[in-house]
């Protein structure tokens, strides 16, 4: 109930947004940007959050994604919109192709070898010139604004479709943790061994689980190179600028909720332009010493993350409204 | 001829990322945690080294036991105040502790010192013995002996002073070890700052053919991570023999791959070896 009545009110505030910020300014882009990160952290809770696989290699499937719709639409003229489908089946080929080498891995084991799996697709990126451009990065070329063409003369309609992909991973995100995947995704969480024992398909769960992330990963990939409309291979596949913003984002905000990679993103993405906006003309590096000192300061204040400080004023409000 | 070279400057490389990637490795013996910022301390070793040989003209070898004890104090510190209160939080509250200090480190030295490269001069720089056929190039061989003779240390130190002995009961049972009378917050402080104190030692002994600048870390990040995994995480006997293996996968790959590819080909091998052996070449004992 809590959850439902907090959600509503969040994605109405969302929904709000785009219309109060100017549509040529800045932070409408920064807004889009936002909700971008938030249902990608979503995305990464499937896997990170339900089955406490931690993946650091998120950047692989947006990545896939960003460059298929390009490429796609550069060399054949395709829609984004096409092309989105297309970088989703790829990047959920990817999640499946890399699921098999490390799903039997655990905690750290994990973690590493997924970061390196985004590592190994960043050099292909460079390395694969004929087809990405290499280091030089891609351009999204500029078509008259048309709707399916993924073409608009503002940001504001970036801001919505952000928020369709964000609600609509939510919801994809809400109904995995309801189903019976979801109780056997957090079987898994507690006690792979014990999940085998009772029935659990270990294996096949955590493969579902992977591509359904790795896939929508890659489609959002495509929505992101549509409103950045530049980017290279250390943008899209970086461990820091994606992957490792990912997992923090889901992390920070509340691994496993469907609200924690909402509040997440819209900690630490507006967070980092507004220390950009503030810092970087005085020092190089002083912005991002700032976000660094920060996260340490929220790690240290909430392990668990930021869900857990409404969960505690939730706690108190119940309390005092019935003694 | 060319492989036995490649295979020799492999191994003389290699005997520096041991040294550099034991550091991990003990933190993760000792306390369980994976520390991402550890490449960062190999960043102020070299850092550290840089600024002695600028301003007191102290060559890099020699500078490299004060490198080791700036990155321990520091470690210290980072341990006792940080790391210390996250012990039992959850893995991913460890995880992301940890690259926040690698971003305060990486940040604050670009703060610091700006983002230019840095290098130093030295004599021996270009110099090289032959040896028959072969090439041994002098200031790898110099790392590399620096690293050895580090490594003799640290063995020692484990295996035969009280602390090394305290510390290995720590790591083994914590609890065991409180109710011998170990300080184990202590020993987890010694331990993080050895660690951190033995990267940056090798951050010293590489620059004089390493340029030093604030994102020179990042380089080594997922290599550090390649060793300690090939070797078994925790294992100190096992970053030995993971470092030697990625110097010589890394030297051999350049001959027979451009050098863009040098990277891929360590990474390959890093997911093959979590997926085949995901405790490691030499085994899961530490």
């Amino acid at each position: 109930m809590k959850g439902r009545i907090a959600l509503g009110i969040l994605i109405a505030a969302m929904a709000l947004m785009p219309l109060l910020l100017d549509p040529r300014g800045y932070w409408i882009r920064v807004l889009a940007i936002t909700l971008l990160f938030a249902a990608m952290a979503q995305a990464w809770n499937i896997v990170g959050g339900l089955a406490n696989q931690i993946s650091l290699g998120h950047a692989a499937f947006f990545g896939i994604g960003a460059y298929t719709s390009t490429v796609l639409l550069l060399k054949f003229g395709i829609s984004p919109w096409l092309g989105m489908f297309a970088g989703g089946v790829l990047g959920g080929l990817a999640a499946f192709i890399i699921a098999i080498p490390t799903m039997r891995l655990q905690g750290h084991y994990f973690a590493l070898a997924t970061l390196a799996f985004g590592e190994v697709m960043r050099v292909i990126a460079n390395v694969w010139t004929s087809l990405t451009g290499g280091p030089g990065g891609l351009s999204v070329p500029f078509t008259a604004p048309d709707f399916f063409a993924f073409s608009f003369k503002l940001l504001r309609p970036h801001a919505y479709i952000a928020l369709a992909a964000l609600v609509i991973v939510t919801a994809i995100f809400e109904g995995i943790r309801r189903s019976a995947m979801g109780y056997r995704l957090r079987a898994i969480r507690q006690n792979p061994a014990a999940a085998e024992v009772i029935g659990v398909d270990t294996t096949r769960v955590k493969l579902q689980a992977a591509v359904i992330s790795g896939a929508l990963t890659a489609m959002l990939g495509t929505l992101y190179a549509q409103v950045a409309v530049f980017f290279d291979p250390d943008t899209v596949f970086g461990i820091a600028g994606i992957s490792i913003r990912i997992a923090l984002i889901a992390i920070l905000g509340g691994v496993g909720t469907a609200a924690g990679p909402i509040l997440g993103a819209f900690f630490i993405i507006p967070l980092e332009e507004i220390m950009n906006d503030l810092l970087s003309s005085r020092a190089a590096g002083l912005s991002q010493l700032a976000f660094g000192v920060i996260l340490i300061a929220v790690i240290l204040w909430r392990p668990r993350g930021f869900i857990t400080v409404f969960d505690q004023l939730w706690a108190r409000w119940s309390r005092m409204r019935s003694p | 001829m060319s492989l036995i070279q490649a295979i020799l400057d492999g191994l003389l490389i290699g005997g520096v990322y041991a040294v550099i990637s034991i550091g991990l490795t003990l933190v993760y013996g000792v306390m369980g945690i994976v520390n991402f910022a550890q490449a960062e301390f190999l960043t102020i070793g070299m850092f550290v080294a840089w600024f002695a040989w600028a301003f007191l003209g102290l060559d890099p070898v020699l500078a490299a036991p004060l490198s080791f004890a700036v990155a321990f104090a520091i470690g210290w510190v980072v341990q006792g105040q940080l790391i210390a209160r996250v012990l039992s939080a959850p893995s991913v509250a460890q995880i992301f502790l940890t690259v926040g200090i690698l971003i305060v480190i990486e940040n604050g030295s670009l703060l610091l010192f700006g983002s230019q490269f840095r290098s130093v001069t030295t004599s021996y720089q270009t110099e090289s013995l032959s040896v028959g056929p072969l090439f041994i190039s002098v200031p790898y061989l110099i790392a590399f002996s620096m690293s050895l003779a580090c490594g003799v240390a640290l063995w020692w130190f484990m295996r035969a002073s009280w602390f090394g002995r305290a510390m290995r009961a720590t790591a083994q049972n914590p609890a065991a070890a409180r109710l011998m009378g170990i300080d184990t917050a202590l020993m987890y402080k010694m331990a993080f700052a050895l660690g951190v104190g033995l990267t940056a030692f090798g951050g010293a002994v590489i620059l004089p053919y390493v340029t030093v600048f604030p994102g020179v870390g990042g380089q080594f990040v997922v290599l550090m991570f390649t060793v300690v995994v090939l070797g078994g995480l925790g294992s100190v006997a096992g970053a030995v023999v993971g470092g030697l293996a990625v110097g010589v996968i890394q030297s051999l790959s350049s001959l027979f791959f451009p050098i863009q590819l040098q990277n891929l080909v360590l990474f390959v091998v890093f997911i093959l070896v979590l997926a085949v052996r995901p405790q490691g070449l030499v085994g899961a004992s530490r």
